[in-house]
């Protein structure tokens, strides 16, 4: 589910940056719609992360932060305001295939502090001139059935999502 | 003629014409923008992206015949907008015409409101089919006459002359938003109407253009708290104090203007409880209300989101009375829709004569009408494929999973290019005009 969660956020912000390019000035409409997929797709994202985070006791160097960190705090949707610098780029697949890795996981959680300072910071989900390489990233998947549902008339997976189900047992990896 | 007395499924729709290029490539200049009858159906009016207004004029001939076959044949274009530039915030305003709407006829001349993103202007469209000839100081061309040739006076005459109808802009009624205009609706007393922008509504009178009200505005302080915004607004067809107001987060609130200048507080409040079993990422967006618009008999609203047209009663505020599916087919393929944008098309509704049938548009140039009264639906297509004078159009089926009948179409061969926004229903008979990309189509009611 955060695989499609990240997707939708990544999909969010390029259209929210195309927005500002489009004629006939900034549409408030769409851009308040989009930015509010956005954050949804953004909440599911990071909490899931947190989530596998702190079951999957991995030893890198942010790690003991990601325990302890609160929860993202809703801000106002701006690209300055999101998400990590970007870190030592790898080879990486197209945007809809984009998936975690440790050096961007520990970035992202690097990023909820340097988010207090609101720097001014380049999104990783947007096409990256550099490239990054997918490693590890079946390891980080959650067993399906924890975070997608759907309600039988999907036939795409993990469609449709309800209520992040944040208590929810989770397997062990 | 038959009134528009007939359900939607009793009526069988026939081609009568369509007015456009034929050709696929499309300019975008040439979309259609907004389709509207005017208050007698004489007149249908488009507007589209490139800010130019064409009207069509029914023809009066022949109308006790009992083959009455009415055309509609141009009677009139001109350029209603064009492209400005605000230089204090570097932005391009576009031409598109967002909306027209008719003024009723008051004297030999229509008028007209078409509104683009920043400015609204009311058009007078006239004819003149007389002209004076006849003078003393000029020739018939122009060219002044030798006095010394002068030796009679005599009086001008009006003489026949070949129609000519003319489009004068009577007003503009400029800068007086900040968001793009997205309705306008003029009001019962046919002296005022308002504007709706994003945030804001504004009420105007027709004779006076340096100054409006702003009757709502619902601007939060700090824009980072915005949670929604205005996405039509329409005024009650007969009482000239209420007005309605659809909103982004698919509630639509009902206000009174008698209760205080301000109308930020609603008379009237009317949502449906979201079902929690529908939820998904993009259910903000699949409520956000497109269309408003009131039963010719002033009891009704209809409101269409991406998804549904529900029917409210003015008297019930917690549910509508009617909820109709539109393509429940598209739920599952929300995700694709986002990625291509179409999930933020804007289908507008439309209410037939006496109310009894509601139609609006889908994908694949369908379009649905949904008869109230019998509570059945159809689906029909508006396509070169039926273009035959006469033509009956025959109810088209999209299968949404599984075996795919014959005569069905499966929902991923739906050309979700093809989309059919804007529609609208003669006041009082059994004719409808459907806008395609660029293409108008008129079906009307087969008459045997």
């Amino acid at each position: 589910m955060d695989v499609e969660a990240k997707r939708i956020m990544a999909l969010s912000i390029s259209k929210l940056y195309s927005l500002r390019t489009q004629r006939g000035g900034l549409r408030l409409h769409r851009s308040l719609l989009l930015s509010m997929t956005m954050r949804a797709a953004r909440d599911i994202y990071h909490t899931a992360q947190l989530l596998r985070d702190a079951e999957e006791e991995q030893v890198v160097p942010c790690a003991p932060d990601a325990a302890t960190e609160e929860p993202m705090e809703i801000t106002k949707d701006s690209p300055q305001t999101l998400t990590p610098k970007e870190v030592a780029m790898k080879p990486q697949e197209p945007i809809d295939a984009v998936e975690d890795d440790k050096e961007n996981r520990c970035a992202s959680e690097r990023h909820s502090r340097k988010r207090h300072c609101k720097t001014a910071i380049e999104p990783d989900f947007l096409p990256l001139k550099k490239a990054k390489m997918d490693t590890d990233e079946e390891k980080q998947h959650l067993p399906g059935e924890v975070l997608r549902t759907n309600n039988g008339n999907s036939y795409r997976q993990a469609e449709s999502l309800t209520a992040f189900p944040a208590n929810r047992a989770i397997v062990a990896y | 003629m038959a009134g528009a007395g007939g359900g939607g499924n009793d009526v069988q729709w026939c081609f009568s014409q369509v007015k456009g290029a034929i050709d696929d490539d499309v300019a975008e200049a040439d979309i259609i923008s907004t389709v509207e009858f005017n208050h007698s159906g004489e007149l249908l009016a488009t507007g589209d992206k490139g800010g130019r207004v064409v009207i069509f004029q029914q023809e009066t001939e022949n109308k006790s015949q009992s083959q009455f076959r009415s055309e509609y044949n141009v009677y009139s274009t001109f350029q209603s907008h064009e492209p400005e530039f605000d230089y204090l915030k570097s932005l391009e305003i576009e031409e598109k015409i967002n909306k027209i709407r008719w003024l009723p006829q008051k004297n030999a001349a229509q008028f007209l409101l078409s509104t683009n993103d920043k400015t609204i202007k009311l058009w007078k469209i006239s004819e003149r089919d007389k002209r004076p000839e006849g003078y003393n100081l000029k020739e018939e061309d122009g060219r002044y006459r030798d006095a010394a040739t002068i030796t009679t006076l005599r009086v001008p005459v009006f003489r026949p002359m070949d129609l000519m109808v003319e489009a004068s802009p009577r007003r503009v009624f400029a800068n007086a938003h900040t968001y793009h205009i997205n309705s306008i609706s003029v009001n019962s007393d046919n002296e005022t109407y308002l504007s709706a922008d994003d945030l804001r509504i504004n009420l105007w009178h027709l004779e006076i253009t340096d100054r409006s009200f702003n009757i709502v505005d619902i601007k939060p302080a700090n824009m980072e708290e915005l949670t929604e915004v205005i996405t039509a607004a329409e005024f009650h067809p007969h009482q000239c104090n209420t007005f309605v107001y659809s909103s982004s987060k698919g509630t639509i609130r009902l206000c009174d203007m008698r209760a205080s200048a301000l109308c930020d507080k609603h008379s009237k409040l009317f949502e449906e409880p979201e079902d929690p079993s529908n939820r998904s990422f993009f259910s903000e967006i699949i409520s956000s209300i497109s269309d408003v618009k009131f039963s010719h008999n002033g009891r009704y609203m209809m409101t269409r989101d991406y998804l549904s047209v529900k029917i409210w009663d003015l008297n019930m505020e917690n549910r509508p009375v009617e909820t109709y599916q539109v393509h429940e087919y598209l739920r599952s393929k929300l995700c694709s829709l986002y990625e291509n944008d179409c999930i933020f098309d804007k289908f507008e509704c439309c209410w037939n004569g006496n109310d009894s049938v509601v139609m609006t548009g889908s994908y694949n140039n369908f379009f649905r009408m949904l008869d109230r009264s019998q509570r059945r639906d159809v689906t029909l297509e508006a396509s070169r494929e039926s273009c035959k004078p006469r033509q009956v159009l025959k109810p088209r089926r999209v299968c949404a999973g599984g075996k795919r009948k014959k005569d069905e179409i499966s929902v991923d061969s739906l050309d979700f290019n093809k989309k059919i926004l804007h529609t609208a229903w003669h006041p009082q008979e059994n004719i409808i005009a459907v806008a395609t990309t660029n293409n108008l189509y008129i079906f009307q009611e087969k008459v045997n």
